[in-house]
């Protein structure tokens, strides 16, 4: 179980002038359920842009499964096992849930075209085995009545769901959660957390989470870890209480950035 | 009355044609957002592919449509491959990629013209008697046209709803980072959506050649393709293929009772009219769906 899967080293990106990440390491073992905080513009979506290779990091290395990932396409970052969720939801609109889910689970080519229009029985069993996973996986986030429904005509609330079942589809072994409760109610954080704590359980992701709810975060961290990013750079790493009385963290939150690390204790 | 079948079975046969194109310029320009100049030479290119492969090399219609078929796929994707995609790996704005396709356009329409010379030649099939439905002449050349356009269509249809490939080229066409993030390879998606390319203008092109002419600048006609388009709605499949069956029948109609001569006034007439009273387009809600 303490095998490492992903290990960052002294990631560094550089926006023009300005350092979005400065020399961040961390890493993560396999299963384990990680927490990623810090005041907006810290950086922390730019790290998930930075695993899943939108662009190319100054300096650093991206280490996982043992292979540096660096310079490799989305889609083949996709298909050795690292898949994520986006702050602001990027489903297909005009698709419905089940294709949205389904469109995931293809990600590994199995039978070819010829087999698929002359419908060979290898080709129809992988698409029967297709429906039937797609389906249960928008069983798993309670999506199953809402199969054929477009998914812009969804709630919001379902949305974000939606994204979490075709996060999952890709089979993962690493999920990246950019804000999952982003927009949600007292009421709709508590079912997202269970949900959130079952997929953990039950399908042994290794997981990062993005995300400013603080209930949720402590709550779903409360057995691990959480990392505090702060313009660009790591500033704490500590159990959900240990970092809840961090005088640098609480500092940065309350919004004295620039020169919170220089007086510490000041 | 006579007059109007006729004209109408040829005006969706024509119809049918301008579809592929519709269908040709949209599949392209939802995937990547720019539009496909170099669609033309693709359709000239496999019309005198076909062209040689019967009148040099005696082959049957069958076995030149599908060296065109084959040959204008191959051509298609080499453009995406030489042209179009190393400007996307640097990220080029899109205005680059138009340029770079007329760039495309210009050098084969213009290899064409080295090779063959700048004059009309009639497609060598011979004409197929037209059959007589009481004093109705339906053109057998329309029937095979529209008939074999629309199981073309079809087929497209079909692999795009029907099977996981279309699936990616219509996630793609959505938003092909995520589409990417989610497991779908843009380079297999850029060689499906060329292919499907170079099939519609090869099919169209021969057609076209059939019911009018063979020449280099025969492309041009993607013009009434585009027309069409904006009529139907920008963007959408389904209004690109009613856009265009509707001008291809208005077309036919103005032929046959006013005069050819201003066949194409009409059309571009048309076109204004339609956008004073749709300026979206007869189907067209928004560029929401774009497959």
């Amino acid at each position: 179980m303490s095998e490492e899967i992903l290990s960052i080293k002294n990631l560094t990106v550089d926006f023009g002038g300005v350092r979005a990440v400065n020399d961040v390491s961390l890493s993560l073992r396999k299963g384990e359920f990680i927490g990623l905080i810090g005041p907006n513009g810290a950086g922390k979506t730019t790290i998930f842009n930075l695993i899943t290779n939108a662009f190319q990091p100054t300096s650093g290395e991206i280490i996982f499964k043992g292979q540096s990932i660096l310079g490799k396409s989305p889609d083949q970052i996709c298909r050795l096992g690292i898949s994520r969720t986006f702050q602001n939801i990027r489903l297909f609109p005009q698709m419905t849930a089940y294709e949205n889910v389904e469109l995931g689970l293809h990600s590994t080519p199995r039978y070819s075209l010829a087999e698929a229009f002359i419908r060979t029985p290898r080709a129809a069993r992988i698409e029967a085995e297709t429906r039937k996973r797609a389906h249960e996986l928008l069983e798993m986030v309670n999506l199953s009545q809402h199969a054929n429904a477009r998914a812009s005509s969804l709630p919001y609330g379902l949305q974000r769901r939606l994204e979490l079942a075709r996060a999952m589809a890709t089979s993962p072994e690493l999920l990246l959660l950019d804000e999952p409760a982003a927009g949600m109610n007292e009421d709709e954080c508590k079912e997202l957390v269970q949900l959130i704590r079952q997929i953990h359980n039950t399908m042994g992701y290794t997981m990062i989470m993005i995300e400013h709810h603080m209930n949720v975060v402590m709550d779903l961290c409360r057995d691990s870890l959480i990392y505090v990013l702060n313009l660009g750079s790591l500033l704490a790493v500590g159990s959900p209480a240990e970092i809840q009385n961090n005088p640098d963290v609480i500092r940065a939150y309350l919004g004295e950035r620039k020169n919170g690390r220089d007086n510490a204790h000041a | 009355m006579e007059l109007f079948i006729q004209q109408l079975v040829s005006g969706i046969s024509i119809g049918a044609i301008y579809s592929l194109l519709a269908v040709g310029y949209a599949l392209v320009y939802s995937v990547y957002n720019f539009t496909n100049w170099a669609f033309d030479a693709f359709m000239a290119f496999g019309a005198f592919i076909a062209f040689t492969s019967i009148s040099s090399l005696f082959l049957p219609f069958w076995a030149a449509g599908a060296i065109s078929i084959v040959l204008t796929i191959i051509l298609a994707v080499s453009a995406e491959k030489l042209a179009y995609s190393p400007l996307r790996a640097r990220k080029a704005p899109r205005l680059f990629m138009m340029i770079s396709a007329m760039g495309v356009n210009l050098a084969i329409v213009n290899i064409i013209n080295l090779i063959y010379g700048g004059t009309f030649r009639k497609f060598p099939v011979d004409a197929l008697q037209p059959i007589f439905i009481g004093n109705v002449s339906i053109g057998r050349t329309d029937l095979v046209a529209g008939g074999i356009s629309f199981v073309v269509l079809a087929l497209l249809w079909a692999f795009l709803y029907r099977t996981r490939w279309g699936l990616g080229v219509r996630a793609s066409s959505i938003d092909i980072l995520t589409a990417s993030l989610m497991g779908i390879n843009n380079n297999g998606v850029a060689i499906v959506v060329f292919t499907l390319t170079g099939i519609l203008s090869s099919v169209a092109g021969i057609f076209y050649g059939i019911k009018y002419a063979v020449y280099p600048m025969m492309g041009m006609v993607t013009i009434k393709a585009m027309i069409a388009s904006i009529v139907g709605g920008l963007g959408s499949l389904p209004a690109a293929i009613v856009g265009s069956m509707i001008l291809g029948i208005l077309e036919t109609m103005v032929s046959g009772y006013i005069s050819s001569t201003y066949r194409d006034l009409f059309s571009f007439l048309f076109l204004i009219v339609i956008l004073l009273f749709f300026p979206n387009g007869l189907m067209g809600k928004s560029v929401e769906e774009k497959l």
